[in-house]
């Protein structure tokens, strides 16, 4: 449905090559580039025309790179900004001199507190906490219910008080019964509201007073749209949070709400809530984050990690016999283990632009990898140079004892990397990214 | 003005009551479905156990989720030695119940138009502000900048880029062929323009015998609170199964709108099939002659291949069941979701075959701009919105006035 922002950049700067510097024209085509995908990841408009201007500014004049392409370039310096904006290192928890320490979330309805008043309280318990939950929900039907349940199946007990008292006079009694019971983390769950409901923010304001938490959480779900920025400044105004949480990161979401939300409120985000399991949950790492907004992966780490490893000009020739069709087993085989040098593959796919949606549910097995490997090593190097060879099936079974694999395998790789090497011809005449065979995952 | 609730459900048509309900018996068993040849029993366990086996096993949902096996059993407190299986409400909450015309006549009565641009809020005041001033200082149709304007207010209000650039593009071309030059008219155009995009069937088919309603949707959309605030506008008797086995008090969620509407629920114990679960309350809804089933599902995020199979599972178990059904496959959406709405709507239709959108929580500040996106996009129409928690917050869609709200009163 979109196109990543590497993708688009690339498109924008179709033909600049070389060095020298981007023209104001050039910058202009990037930055509505940068624009719409930031639009369409759900960044604020505000927030969004602040941004691009600041992109504006650094890319006007900015001088080509060799290394890299002019579109690596851009999404180089909108990196960077992000970086700015959204910090690069992740908020880790602080712990109160005097237990307990006590955590208050907040949010709107439906966005994922309860769920993460639960992952929160494993999290603390595995940093050694000893943590306690308060239900001050008093108001969905079965939210007290809920948090009970999360709390059996992790044998954290929870504070209730049923739905007939104040919210706040439940949280200052939860927090006294915790301190007696020799609890150090107290975690604070209170009813979903809407910002436009006086009342209901006037609670939350009480229940701030009365319980007087060490951290208050906003819990924000990353699908959020443009009005992510009102309702953060809301919570703001009534709840003074110091941090968010940022839920359903599992979906695919683009995410602007996180860009939002931090350059309106200068709140960073502290917790990235990814599953419906209590163990997926961690502190939020920002600099994943920008990637994912802008569809870009994280490129630059990839840029990074091939400009270490590999030698441009082998890289450049090693392209153009890929795209040449002429492309053997014996370059494959030698790609193949580059790229080893890079990292796991599942990982450095997904950094790069375009695969990364293509490859969403596809799980890459690093084993099926070696198997590839294995297979070319058991052939001659005239197979390597002439994949013709193995159509014959004597070949394929030698193969096929030598690595390990049946020969069926062998066959189905053959035929793979016929249809790679076509496809990479096709590329090279200005198709689209293929598939990767032999790498065929599961979905 | 607000679209009356007496002519959002299609119903029964004389001829369709002459030639009696669309499924007489029940269905031919295949390999999946139930064994045995398919007579109603009387056998309470009996169907118990015919609905464990009917449905595939939940192991591949189990997988995905990690929770513990089902046990094949009713839940312990479902069944009173006599009684049916479904919980029935205590007498006392029957009798709060209110019927369901005079919570519709009382809502109309205080204008839920009032109600939705009070709760599209004061964002919505700088919206309008902001759209005012651009129309206000409108001076020709070939204004670059006030087009670039009207963008902006389309974009944040969640409606998107593509579906932006197809209204104003269509707005810019009508402007120029019918010579507006008046800021009122232009308004006129422009919601006039929306309203056409987001104009579609908007019935509710409740005309079957019983009809069954498929509620899905991601996590915390409002999916349970939907069902129970439907109900209460329902033609006819209801029944709820509780299909949300996954998370935690979701059952007793909706046990507690069951209570609160006077409407039983077929629930099973957290974990189990909810496949079984939605085979077990048709049967239930047929032998109890109820209109109108209300089937729960767990949230579940679009991207997630297996709950997504599970959903899936579930439409056909009810198909094969009561072939036909179900009748209604309805989404909700956030009104505050941005653009991955899109996406959501799209697999959810792909998956599920949604007949319509619910558009909820539309009375904080977001503007549900997405829901023109969808309908524009993804062609599924909006059918209900809600605009509060209270039940009387729910709300057969009207697009005309929605976009009203959505452009304000310039």
């Amino acid at each position: 449905m979109f196109d990543t922002l590497g993708e688009r950049l690339n498109k924008a700067l179709d033909g600049v090559r070389g060095s020298g510097n981007l023209t104001e024209e050039q910058v202009k085509k990037v930055t509505r580039e940068i624009r719409l995908a930031l639009l369409e990841a759900d960044v604020n408009y505000g927030v969004v025309k602040e941004f691009v201007a600041s992109v504006r500014e650094r890319a006007t004049g900015a001088e080509v790179s060799k290394a890299l392409s002019p579109g690596q370039q851009v999404v180089k310096i909108v990196d960077e900004e992000l970086a700015n904006l959204m910090g690069s290192t992740a908020h880790k928890l602080s712990f109160a001199s005097r237990p307990p320490t006590v955590v208050m979330l907040a949010g709107l309805n439906g966005h994922g507190k309860t769920t993460a008043a639960g992952k929160l309280a494993l999290f603390v318990r595995k940093l050694g906490k000893n943590p306690y939950l308060v239900a001050c929900d008093t108001y969905r039907p079965a939210a007290i219910e809920q948090l009970q349940q999360i709390g059996r199946e992790l044998s954290v007990p929870v504070y209730t008080e049923g739905t007939g008292p104040k919210p706040e006079e439940i949280a200052e009694r939860g927090i006294r019964e915790a301190r007696d019971g020799g609890y150090d983390f107290v975690i604070i769950d209170t009813a979903g509201r809407q910002v436009v409901d006086m009342e209901m923010m006037e609670e939350i304001r009480r229940v701030r007073n009365a319980s007087k938490p060490h951290s208050v959480l906003l819990v924000l779900d990353v699908v959020t749209g443009q009005n992510a920025v009102e309702v953060a400044q809301a919570f703001q105004e009534y709840a003074d949070f110091d941090g968010m949480v940022l839920t359903k990161l599992d979906g695919d979401a683009r995410g602007g709400v996180a860009l939002s939300v931090v350059s309106v409120t200068g709140r960073p985000i502290k917790f990235a809530s990814e599953g419906e399991k209590m163990g997926e949950f961690d502190y939020f790492y920002p600099d994943r984050m920008a990637g994912r907004i802008l569809g870009m992966g994280d490129v630059l780490t990839l840029i990074e990690k091939a400009e270490q490893q590999m030698d441009r000009t082998e890289a450049e020739a090693q392209g153009k016999k890929l795209m040449s069709g002429k492309f053997t087993f014996e370059d494959f085989l030698q790609q193949m283990q580059m790229i080893k040098k890079m990292g796991p593959l599942s990982g450095l796919l997904g950094m790069v632009p375009g695969l990364g949606k293509q490859l969403k549910d596809v799980e890459i097995d690093d084993r099926q990898l070696a198997r590839v490997e294995a297979m070319i090593t058991s052939m001659t190097i005239k197979e390597r140079r002439n994949p013709k060879l193995l159509q014959n099936p004597s070949r394929a079974r030698r193969i096929a004892r030598g690595s390990g694999a049946t020969q069926q395998d062998v066959q189905k790789l053959v035929k793979q990397f016929k249809e790679m090497q076509k496809m990479m011809a096709q590329m090279g005449k200005g198709g689209g990214i293929p598939r990767i065979p032999g790498l065929s995952g599961r979905r | 003005m607000a679209r009356s609730w007496r002519s959002f459900f299609k119903r029964n048509t004389d001829e369709e009551q002459a030639n009696g309900p669309v499924v007489a018996s029940e269905p031919e068993p295949t390999t999946e479905d139930v064994e045995g040849n398919g007579h109603l029993s009387t056998d309470l366990e009996a169907v118990a156990d015919k609905a464990a086996e009917a449905v595939p096993t939940a192991e591949e949902v189990q997988a995905e989720r990690k929770e513990p096996a089902p046990a094949d059993v009713w839940e312990a407190d479902e069944i009173e030695p006599g009684e049916a299986e479904v919980s029935l409400p205590e007498p006392s909450a029957v009798e709060e119940v209110q019927d369901a015309e005079s919570v519709a006549e009382r809502q109309e009565s205080e204008g839920w138009f009032g109600k939705l641009r009070q709760g599209l809020g004061r964002s919505r005041d700088s919206f309008v502000g902001q759209l005012n001033a651009a129309v206000a200082e409108f001076r020709d149709v070939e204004d670059e900048e006030f087009w670039e304007r009207v963008e902006e207010i389309l974009i944040a209000s969640d409606v998107g880029v593509p579906t932006t650039a197809k209204l104003v593009g269509e707005l810019e071309q009508e402007a120029l062929e019918s010579s507006i030059t008046s800021g009122a008219e232009l308004r006129e155009l422009m919601i006039e323009r929306a309203t056409s995009m987001l104009e579609g069937p908007v019935e509710l088919d409740v005309s079957h015998e019983p009809t069954v309603i498929l509620m899905v949707g991601v996590n915390g959309t409002g999916k349970t609170t939907t069902i129970g605030k439907l109900s209460r506008f329902l033609p006819g008797t209801a029944m709820f199964a509780a299909g949300d086995t996954f998370r935690a008090a979701a059952i007793e969620q909706l046990q507690q709108w069951g209570e609160r509407t006077g409407t039983p629920v077929v629930a099973r114990e957290r974990g189990a099939d909810a496949a079984a679960v939605a085979h077990e309350a048709i049967h239930a809804a047929r032998r109890e002659g109820t209109d109108v089933l209300l089937i729960d599902t767990a949230g579940r995020l679009h991207t997630k291949v297996n709950l997504m199979a599970e959903l899936d599972k579930v439409r056909r178990v009810v198909e094969r069941q009561l072939p036909g059904a179900p009748h209604e496959v309805l989404m909700t959406v956030d009104a505050t979701t941005g653009q991955n709405g899109l996406r959501q709507a799209q697999m959810f239709k792909e998956v599920a075959g949604l007949t319509g959108i619910i558009l909820t929580k539309l009375d904080g500040t977001a503007k549900g701009g997405i829901a023109l996106a969808i309908a524009n996009e993804v062609g599924v129409p909006i059918k209900l919105i809600s605009v509060g928690e209270k039940v009387e917050d729910l709300h057969p869609f009207d697009a005309r006035e929605f976009a009203e709200a959505l452009f304000g009163d310039l």
